[in-house]
C-alpha cells in the first residue's frame, strides 16, 4: 500500500479530522471469518441481501437478486479516501415500473484490514428503493457510492455503523432529478470512527434531499460529518437534521452547507445541527454554512450545543425518576429526533433500538 | 412609460457611478522610497526617532513576514497584490510644532472639512445637559497632524497619542502591551503590519477612570499608492470606560489601496471598551475598478474578571473587506458582543464575522450581524464561537441574517462552532431572506420612492446593530447606508 496521501487539519474540509489511525490499518492482513451473528432486518418483503466481508461478497449468506455484483460504472472521485475505491463493488439498477423490491439489505464487515468499495444506485423515472446498510468489525471501511435519481424516483437509504472500533469512511455522489426523492439518515453508534462525506444534488426542478442522522461518540471516538447539498434548479427542498452527543473525550463534528446557485429561485433549505455534551471532556463542532445566490429563497439553519435541560432533569427528578434513567430519557429522545425520520417500519425500529443500546452502554458504564 | 422608467434608472446609476466623496488634495508628500525591504523598515522606525527596541521588533515582524503566505480560505476574490509597488511612508512635510489648529496646513484643514469632520469643538449636541465632547484623533494619511482635547484628557489622566509619539513617551507602556493580543505572527497582514505601520493610535484609560468624551480618530487614504497600516492599541485599567470611534471616507482612486491595520484592544478588571466604526472607503465604480482592499485583524483581550469589549461596525465601504473583530473572553464573568452590518453593492466582496474565544467562566457572547448584498456583490459572514475545556457557564448567542436585493448577488454564512464544556449554552441562528413585494408595495404606496422605500426597510433590518452606535455615528450610519444602496433597485 503505498497510496496513502493523506489530507492535513490546515485543508479546511479536514480540519476536525483525525486520519493518523488509517496507515497503520491500511498495512494489516485481514483475518477472515464470517461474523457470528448478521443483524438482518426482519422484514416481511425479503428483498436483496448482500454480506460483504472485507470487501468480498460472501455468496452463501447473500441473496443478490436483482443486484448487479462486479464492475461498477462509476466516475472516479478526487476525495482522498474515496479515490481509493476500485472498480469492483455493488449495482442498484432498477428500470421505470419495476415491480416492489422489498428492503435492499447490505452488510460490510471487516475483520481488521482495510478494504475499498464502490457502489451505485440508479433508479430510472418513478423507481422506488428502499436500501439499508449495516457496518460491522474493526478495520478500516471504505466506501464511495454513486446515486442517481431520475424524474419522480424515491430512494430511503439508511445507514448504521456499529463496527466496535477501526475506521468507517463513506462517500457519496448524489444527483436528484425532477420531482424525485431521496432521503438519507445515518446512524453512528458503534466504536469506530468515522468519516461521512455527502455531496448532494438538486439538479431537477422542484427535487427533495434529506440528509442527516445522529452521530453518537465515547471514549477518544471522533465522528466527523461533511455534508454539501447544493440547489441547482428551482423549487427545491432540504432538510438536514444532526444529533450528536459526545462522552468522554470524544469529539463529534459535522459541517453541514446549503448552496443555492443562481437561478435556483423559491428554495427552501433548512439546517438543524444540535450537540449535547455528556462529559466534561468532550467536544462538539458544528459548522451550519449557507451559501446563496438566489434572492428569492427560503434558508434557515439553527444550531445549538449544550447539556441535557436542566428544567426536563428537575421534572423527571420531581416525578420520582431516577436522575440515570432521567438522563438516558431524555438523550434518547434527543437522538430520536434525527432517527425518527426513517420512512422505513422496520428499519427505523432497528436504528431506534441501536441507538437505545449504545446508550444503555453509557448507563452500564456509570453503573 | 418604459421609457421613462429606463431614463431613470439610468440616471439612478450615473448618480451611483459617482462617489460623493471622491476628491484628492495636493499637500507635499515625503515619500519613503517605493518598495518594501529591509530598508524600508529601517527608514519608518528611523523616520519616526524610534527607540531601538521597536526597530528589532519591525525587523522580526519583517523577517517572518517573508516566510508567510496570504491567506486564502476567505470567499474572496483578491487580485494578486505587488507588494513592491507601493509607498509604505508618507506624512505631510514636517512642520514646526502646532500651537493650534489654525497653523495647520489649509489644504488639510479644508480636506477635513469637505469630509465633515467635526474637530472643532462646536461638536456639542445640542439640548444635552453637561454637553458630551468628542476627541478627534485625526490620522491624515500615515502621520497624526493634529490632536484636540489632549488637555483635557490629560486631567482626567487618560493617554490619548498617536502610537509613535506614545513610543517615544510612554515605552514602558507600550512595550508591555504592543502585540500582546495580536502577536507580530500572528497573520499575514497583521505581521505585514508590524513591520510598516506608520502611526496610529495609543489610548490608556487609568484605573477607575471613566473617560469623559468619546474618542474618535477618522481615517482618511489620501495619497495615491500608499498603503495604509495604522496601529491601535487601547488599554483600559481595572475599572475604566472608553468609548471609542472609528470613521473613515476615502478619496476616489483608480489604483487599489491596500490597508492593514492592526487593532489590539486590552480590558482589564472591571472595565469596559466600546469601539465603533464606520467604515466608507471607496468601493471601486460599478464594474469593480478601484476601491480599497481592507485587510484588517481586530482583537480584544478581556483578561480581568467582569471585564467587558463590544464591537460594533458598520460598513459599506471598500472594495474588498477581510475582518473579524473578535473577543479573547479570558476573564471570569468577561462579555464580548458583536454587532455588525455589512452592506455590499456592485462588485464588492466582504468576508467579516468575529471570533469569541471563550476561556473564562461565565463568560458570556453576544454576535448579531446584518448582512446585505445588492448589485453583483458577494456578502460572507464568518465566525467562530469556541468554548474552552474549562470555561464553565458560558452563555452565547448567534443571529446572522442576510438580505439580498437582487438575483445577481451572494450571501453566505459560515459559523464555526467549537465547544469543549457541556455546561455551555450554545444557539446560532440565520436565515436568509429578501425584501418582500408587501412591504415594498406598503412603504411606496405611502407615497416613498422605490430607492427611499428600500432604504427604509434595509434600515429597519439593520437597527438592532444601528441603535448600538453612539448617537454621533448613528445618524451618519443610517444615511451611509441609504447612500450605499443607490442604484442597486428598480
Amino acid at each position: 500500500m503505498t497510496l496513502l496521501a493523506l489530507p492535513s487539519n490546515r485543508e479546511e474540509s479536514w480540519r476536525w479530522s483525525d486520519l493518523s489511525a488509517l496507515p497503520e490499518i491500511a498495512a494489516r492482513q485481514p483475518q477472515g471469518g464470517v461474523p457470528e451473528r448478521l443483524p438482518w432486518l426482519d422484514c416481511a418483503t425479503g428483498g436483496p441481501r448482500l454480506l460483504f466481508v472485507d470487501g468480498r461478497l460472501v455468496a452463501a449468506e447473500s441473496n443478490p437478486g436483482i443486484v448487479g455484483i462486479g464492475a461498477v460504472d462509476i466516475a472516479p472521485s478526487d476525495h482522498a479516501l474515496a479515490r481509493l475505491v476500485g472498480h469492483e463493488g455493488w449495482t442498484l439498477r432498477l428500470a421505470s415500473g419495476h415491480a416492489p423490491l422489498g428492503l435492499v439489505q447490505v452488510i460490510h464487515a471487516s475483520t481488521g484490514a482495510a478494504d475499498h468499495l464502490p457502489a451505485r444506485i440508479e433508479l430510472d423515472v418513478d423507481a422506488q428503493a428502499s436500501v439499508v446498510e449495516t457496518f460491522l468489525g474493526h478495520g478500516w471501511t471504505n466506501r464511495l457510492s454513486e446515486i442517481t435519481l431520475y424524474k419522480g424516483a424515491r430512494l430511503m437509504l439508511a445507514r448504521r455503523i456499529l463496527s466496535e472500533a477501526g475506521y468507517v469512511s463513506l462517500a457519496d455522489r448524489v444527483t436528484i432529478g425532477e420531482g424525485a426523492s431521496f432521503t438519507l439518515t445515518t446512524l453512528a453508534a458503534g466504536g469506530a470512527d468515522t468519516r461521512l462525506d455527502g455531496e448532494v444534488r438538486l439538479a431537477g426542478d422542484a427535487a427533495y434531499a434529506e440528509a442527516g442522522g445522529a452521530l453518537l461518540a465515547r471514549g477518544r471516538q471522533r465522528h466527523d460529518a461533511n455534508l454539501v447539498v447544493r440547489h441547482e434548479q428551482p423549487h427545491g427542498v432540504s432538510r438536514q437534521v444532526w444529533r450528536s452527543v459526545a462522552d468522554d473525550q470524544a469529539t463529534c463534528s459535522v459541517a453541514a452547507r446549503v448552496e443555492v446557485a443562481r437561478g435556483a429561485q423559491k428554495t427552501d433549505g433548512e439546517q438543524s445541527l444540535k450537540g449535547l455534551l455528556l462529559s466534561r471532556t468532550g467536544t462538539i463542532n458544528s459548522k451550519p454554512e449557507l451559501e446563496i445566490f438566489a434572492d428569492d429563497v427560503k434558508c434557515a439553519h439553527g444550531a445549538t450545543v449544550g447539556e441535557l435541560n436542566r428544567d426536563a432533569l428537575f421534572y423527571f427528578a420531581s416525578r420520582g425518576v431516577p436522575a440515570e434513567e432521567a438522563k438516558a430519557l431524555l438523550t434518547g429522545a434527543f437522538v430520536a429526533d434525527a432517527l425518527e425520520r426513517i420512512g422505513e417500519e422496520a428499519a427505523r425500529e432497528a436504528f431506534l433500538q441501536d441507538a437505545g443500546a449504545w446508550l444503555a452502554g453509557k448507563q452500564a458504564d456509570t453503573e | 412609460m418604459s421609457d421613462v422608467r429606463n431614463r431613470e434608472a439610468q440616471e439612478a446609476a450615473e448618480r451611483a457611478a459617482t462617489y460623493e466623496w471622491g476628491f484628492t488634495s495636493d499637500i507635499e508628500q515625503e515619500f519613503a522610497p517605493k518598495g518594501l525591504s529591509e530598508d524600508t523598515v529601517r527608514f519608518i522606525s528611523a523616520k519616526k526617532n524610534e527607540p531601538e527596541w521597536m526597530l528589532e521588533w519591525r525587523l522580526k515582524a519583517y523577517a517572518k513576514w517573508l516566510e508567510m503566505r496570504a491567506p486564502d480560505w476567505a470567499k474572496l476574490n483578491v487580485p494578486p497584490i505587488d507588494y513592491q509597488d507601493a509607498y509604505y511612508y508618507a506624512a505631510p512635510k514636517k512642520k514646526p510644532e502646532l500651537k493650534s489648529l489654525d497653523e495647520l496646513d489649509p489644504e488639510i484643514r479644508r480636506t477635513y472639512e469637505k469630509l465633515g469632520i467635526p474637530i472643532e469643538e462646536q461638536k456639542v449636541l445640542a439640548g444635552v445637559e453637561g454637553a458630551r465632547k468628542v476627541a478627534v484623533d485625526a490620522v491624515f494619511d500615515s502621520v497624526s497632524v493634529a490632536t484636540t482635547f489632549r488637555e483635557e484628557l490629560k486631567k482626567a489622566g487618560v493617554i490619548f497619542l498617536s502610537i509613535s509619539e506614545a513610543i517615544r513617551e510612554y515605552p514602558e507602556l507600550v512595550k508591555k502591551w504592543l502585540g500582546r493580543v495580536v502577536p507580530i505572527h500572528d497573520n499575514y497582514f497583521a505581521t505585514l503590519n508590524s513591520a510598516v505601520f506608520s502611526d496610529g493610535t495609543f489610548v490608556y484609560i487609568p484605573e477607575g477612570v471613566r473617560c469623559p468624551m468619546e474618542l474618535s480618530t477618522y481615517f482618511r487614504i489620501n495619497a495615491a499608492n500608499t498603503g495604509q497600516f495604522e496601529r491601535t492599541l487601547i488599554v483600559a485599567d481595572k475599572g475604566s470606560y472608553v468609548s471609542y470611534l472609528e470613521g473613515c471616507t476615502a478619496p476616489m482612486r483608480d489604483e487599489n489601496q491596500l490597508h492593514a491595520a492592526v487593532v489590539e484592544l486590552v480590558a482589564l478588571d472591571d472595565a469596559e471598551i466600546k469601539y465603533s466604526t464606520v467604515q466608507n472607503w471607496y468601493p471601486g465604480d460599478a464594474e469593480g475598478k478601484g476601491g480599497i482592499y481592507n485587510f484588517v485583524t481586530k482583537r480584544a483581550l478581556c483578561q480581568g474578571r467582569n471585564s467587558k469589549v463590544s464591537w460594533t461596525q458598520v460598513e459599506t465601504g471598500s472594495a474588498i473587506t477581510w475582518k473579524y473583530p473578535s473577543c479573547v473572553l479570558a476573564g471570569e464573568n468577561s462579555v464580548g458582543e458583536f454587532y455588525s452590518v455589512a452592506l455590499t453593492n456592485n462588485r464588492q466582496q466582504a468576508d467579516t464575522g468575529t471570533k469569541m474565544i471563550h476561556l473564562g467562566r461565565n463568560s458570556r457572547s453576544t454576535i448579531v450581524s446584518k448582512g446585505i448584498s445588492a448589485g453583483r456583490s458577494d456578502n460572507t459572514y464568518r465566525g467562530l464561537v469556541r468554548v474552552g475545556p474549562t470555561a464553565e457557564n458560558v452563555r452565547n448567542f448567534t443571529q446572522c441574517d442576510s438580505l439580498l436585493l437582487g438575483d445577481q448577488c451572494g450571501a453566505h454564512t459560515v459559523p464555526y462552532i467549537e465547544v469543549r464544556n457541556p455546561s455551555a449554552q450554545i444557539e446560532h441562528e440565520a436565515t436568509t431572506s429578501k425584501i418582500s413585494e408587501d412591504q415594498l408595495f406598503y412603504a411606496m404606496s405611502r407615497g416613498l420612492s422605490q430607492e427611499d422605500a428600500v432604504a427604509l426597510i434595509v434600515n429597519g433590518f439593520a437597527r438592532e446593530v444601528l441603535q448600538q452606535l453612539p448617537m454621533e455615528f448613528a445618524v451618519e450610519a443610517q444615511k451611509l447606508l441609504g447612500i450605499s444602496l443607490e442604484g442597486s433597485v428598480g
